[in-house]
């Protein structure tokens, strides 16, 4: 198991590697540079100045080692958006946010999501199935922008219950929250159902039976730790998501999140911020894959036993 | 006392558009002790009875039944609690396919225990002695081990051993077994059988066993019921079922049994000069297993097939049998190139083949077809028969486009099928038809060599000797060579010229069919035909099997003077008659 890891670590690393050159060549790919703006003209001898003085006159690959270097120590820059300040900084204060609003909707979206398949797989072809059906399916069909606007005409138009943007204090929180657990919701609900119905039909569950088993003690001793399997896979992925945010729920509710800063920094070639955000959600599904792994091979002996006979 | 009493047992399964009888008022009863079997074949009902017995079927099926008694309990009335009770204590059942009747992710152990406390106030460390006990007794020797093994580290006989020992450890009233059997080796099939058999009288147990084979009736029961299309046709005592058979199914089933016991000679004597249709030299293959774990690159070889040596004559059937894991199946893929071999040669009407580019290859591809086992996954189900069919046609530009069609129709009729089947669908077919339709297609093309690959072991008794029937009639007609891969020695002894013996990747026996089954030498061919179960309960006997060590130690031994060849203490293949090769030592 160990071994495992630790071969999983340096894969992980090697992927780091190659992701961040990929994103670093696309990144200066596109046309224009930090100081072209139409806002604030510039001379081009102070253009120059300025160029020079980030670096940025310097071959690409020099200034890929030099920023690499920097990520080493745990040094991202200097945004240019906002150059007194340090990017570690600023993404410590937009990351809060993000992760309360990523966190709770998934946390609570994903339990539920579960329940909602496991009655619907249980209950197969009754209304319990169809209600829990269709509910999932506009969950994922339904935009969130959609969801969204619905929840503030609702409960803040014409209820007047919540506020209907905002960060600042809990009672904002909860429309955003909603808003963003529509989808693990629903996703959780349509794989639990079809990983449940999957296993409901495979011949042990008829041996298991057979044995004298309670059906109680059938579902939540061997069928749900078989259809986890298949679930843990889209668990983690979905992970990422809570800690980066969604751009359209932020920007829906005038949540302070990073969102803003995925548009902003790749508009002004604020090229230390798009780095610095884009090797953070390498190095989150890099983790979550890793994760999602190890919990894989706890659950599923096959994995685990790793081919000793 | 009855164990078990059936009145009128009916059970409909309701389905998209209406509703399917697959029991139309069955009765029977089982005394205690007593051994019954019920034979039929499949979508007979007689598995869906004994499910019926013990309220295992699904939400869609509707169980009626004037009576249906269970250890005094009337099973139609039971509430959840109740069946409980009866499931595993009264009656315990073991199934088909011990590779997927336990739970992936416990261990063997975790699901024995989990039986015994779910009806018995016993500690974990009692339950768990307990499961080793059982486990000894269904002889599997390294008991403490297999307690913490997980199913997929087990072979499906010991898995199905497990299952009996599983089965036990309620001490059950009566033994249901669903065709326990039916996904096994033949050796494995022997010993599974004579276990079961033996338990039950440890035991004290009645069995219910279900199956469709005959053989297996022959070993196991007192008593036997016949059913067909969701009937019983015919209950009696075993012995008078084989000998006075009085209903016209039981007289066909029987028929299937000793199918072609007497073979008529092949007209064609074989030249012995001719060249071979396909002949195989030195083919191996060796597959490369990562071994060790981490960083480590270590790599063993399993060696899955080694230097096969094999020559099928222009117009003959060989019969190459061995168990699973022999090599027989990936010996006859290699032999038609569709597993790449890693040495050796491929002779095809004496050209090799075996390194040919695939553009070369392909109108050798011609001559050599194939049958495989499951004809259901072997059709492509999005086309019609006519399509299927007619496809190696268009694929090797035979015949003009709209000829391809009528050549296809012709040969639907030539494997006794209708013509207007060309419109269907492969899932609209039963498992005959559909290989029937698979048979076709391997014959548009005038093939010299066919490589058949248990082309019957998914089929009923009955369709099975039709299918057998069809292949030896075109086999005849088109003066056809054939390989015919099986485990199935019955068949093989009715269809085959020569029988070629494999064991663990190696050739070990390989003689004329008459001379493999009068006088085998090869201590791995004599088990194999000892297992055969036997076609009629007066010759069933006890048997005592050999382990793969007690195979190893019985090389058979020749000397110098008999072989003509120098001493050798390796085993190699030695001929001890015309035709007559074995595996053996030669000593001095």
């Amino acid at each position: 198991m160990i071994m495992f890891i630790l071969r999983r670590l340096i894969s992980i690393a090697v992927t780091f590697i190659v992701v961040s050159i990929i994103i670093f060549m696309m990144m200066h790919a596109i046309p224009g540079g930090p100081f072209d703006g139409n806002d604030m003209p510039l001379s081009d001898a102070v253009r120059a100045k300025l160029m020079a003085r980030l670096g940025l006159d310097q071959p690409l690959h020099v200034q890929y080692l030099n920023y690499m270097w920097g990520v080493l120590h745990f040094d991202f820059g200097v945004p240019y958006q906002s150059p007194g300040d340090t990017i570690i900084g600023l993404l410590s204060r937009a990351w809060v946010p993000s992760l309360v609003l990523g966190g709770a909707g998934v946390l609570i979206g994903a339990p539920l999501g579960v329940l909602l398949g496991m009655a619907a797989a249980l209950n197969r072809n009754t209304w319990i199935d169809y209600l829990a059906s269709t509910f999932a399916t506009l969950g994922l069909t339904i935009p969130v922008f959609v969801i969204s606007l619905m929840l503030i005409l609702v409960f803040a138009v014409w209820l007047n219950w919540l506020p209907a943007s905002g960060w600042g204090k809990p009672e904002r929180w909860i429309l955003p929250i909603i808003a963003y657990a529509a989808i693990p919701l629903a996703t959780y609900a349509r794989y639990t159902r079809s990983a449940m119905l999957d296993t409901l039909n495979r011949p042990f569950v008829t041996v298991l039976r057979a044995k004298g088993l309670s059906e109680r003690r059938i579902i939540f001793q061997h069928v749900l730790r078989n259809s986890a399997i298949p679930l843990v896979t889209v668990f983690l992925p979905m992970f990422i998501g809570t800690a980066t945010g969604s751009i359209f729920v932020e920007a829906m509710f005038r949540v302070p999140g990073l969102g803003a800063y995925f548009v902003s920094s790749i508009e002004k070639r604020d090229y230390p911020l798009e780095m610095a955000l884009m090797l953070m959600i390498t190095m989150m599904y890099c983790l979550a894959y890793l994760f999602s792994d190890i919990v894989y091979a706890l659950l599923n002996p096959r994995i685990r036993a790793g081919g000793k006979p | 006392m009855k164990l078990v009493e059936i009145n009128g047992l009916t059970v409909d399964f309701s389905q998209y558009g209406g509703s399917v009888a697959a029991v139309r008022g069955v009765s029977f009863h089982l005394n205690e002790g007593e051994s019954l079997g019920i034979v039929g074949e499949s979508g007979s009902g007689k598995s869906v009875t004994c499910m019926a017995l013990l309220r295992l079927l699904g939400a869609n099926a509707r169980i009626g039944a004037d009576s249906m008694i269970l250890d005094g309990v009337n099973v139609l009335d039971a509430d959840a609690e109740g069946l409980a009770q009866l499931r595993g204590r009264s009656a315990a059942m073991i199934f088909q396919d011990p590779m997927t009747a336990f739970d992936p992710v416990f261990s063997i152990g975790h699901q024995i225990v989990e039986t015994i406390r779910v009806h018995r106030k016993t500690s974990k460390r009692e339950a768990w002695a307990e499961a080793e006990q059982l486990l000894l007794r269904v002889e599997i020797k390294n008991a403490k081990d297999v307690l913490h093994y997980y199913p997929h580290q087990l072979s499906g006989g010991m898995l199905q051993r497990a299952m009996i020992a599983m089965a036990l450890s309620c001490r059950p009233k009566v033994l249901i077994a669903d065709e326990p059997t039916t996904a096994l080796d033949v050796t494995i099939q022997a010993q599974i059988l004579q276990l079961i058999k033996k338990v039950q009288a440890e035991f004290g147990m009645a069995l219910i066993m279900i199956t469709h084979d005959l053989g297996v009736i022959a070993e196991t029961v007192d008593r036997v019921l016949v059913m067909y299309g969701g009937e019983v046709m015919e209950e009696g005592l075993v012995q008078d079922i084989f000998d006075a058979p009085q209903h016209a199914y039981t007289k066909t089933l029987l028929a299937s049994l000793k199918a072609g016991a007497t073979k008529p000679d092949s007209a064609a004597e074989a030249d012995e000069t001719a060249v071979p249709a396909l002949e195989l030299r030195g083919l191996s293959k060796t597959y490369r297993v990562h071994q060790g774990q981490g960083f480590s690159r270590k790599y063993a070889d399993f060696r899955a097939v080694r230097t096969v040596d094999l020559v099928l004559p222009r117009n003959k059937i060989v019969g190459l049998v061995g168990e699973s894991g022999s090599g027989k199946t990936t010996t006859g893929m290699m032999a038609l190139r569709l597993t790449e071999p890693s040495g050796g040669q491929i002779l095809v009407d004496g050209s090799d083949i075996s390194t040919l580019e695939p553009t070369a290859l392909k109108s050798f591809r011609r001559r050599m077809q194939v049958i495989f086992q499951d004809s259901y996954s072997a059709l492509d189900p999005m086309m019609t028969l006519a399509q299927i069919v007619a496809e190696p046609l268009h694929i090797h530009g035979i015949t003009p486009g709209k000829q391809q069609t009528e050549t296809a129709l012709d040969w639907l009729e030539k494997v006794g099928l209708d013509r207007n089947f060309g419109q269907r669908y492969p899932h609209e077919l039963s498992g005959g038809q559909r290989q029937r339709v698979a048979i076709a297609r391997a014959l548009i093309l005038g093939p010299s060599v066919l490589v058949a690959d248990e082309p019957t072991s998914a089929l009923d008794v009955t369709v099975k000797a039709q299918i057998i029937g069809l292949l030896k009639q075109l086999q005849r007609e088109m003066g056809l060579s054939m390989l015919f891969i099986s485990h199935d020695l019955g068949t093989v002894r009715t269809l085959t010229d020569t029988v070629v013996v494999m064991y663990r990747g190696r050739v070990v026996e390989q003689a004329p069919t008459a001379q493999i089954f009068e006088n085998p030498q090869h201590p791995y061919t004599r088990a194999l035909l000892d297992a055969i179960p036997a076609s009629n309960p007066r010759d069933k006997r006890l048997r005592t099997f050999l382990s793969a060590t007690d195979i190893e130690a019985a090389t058979p031994r020749y000397t110098v003077i008999q072989t003509g060849m120098a001493p050798n203490a390796t085993p190699q293949l030695v001929s001890i008659a015309p035709n007559h090769l074995v595996e053996a030592v030669v000593t001095t």
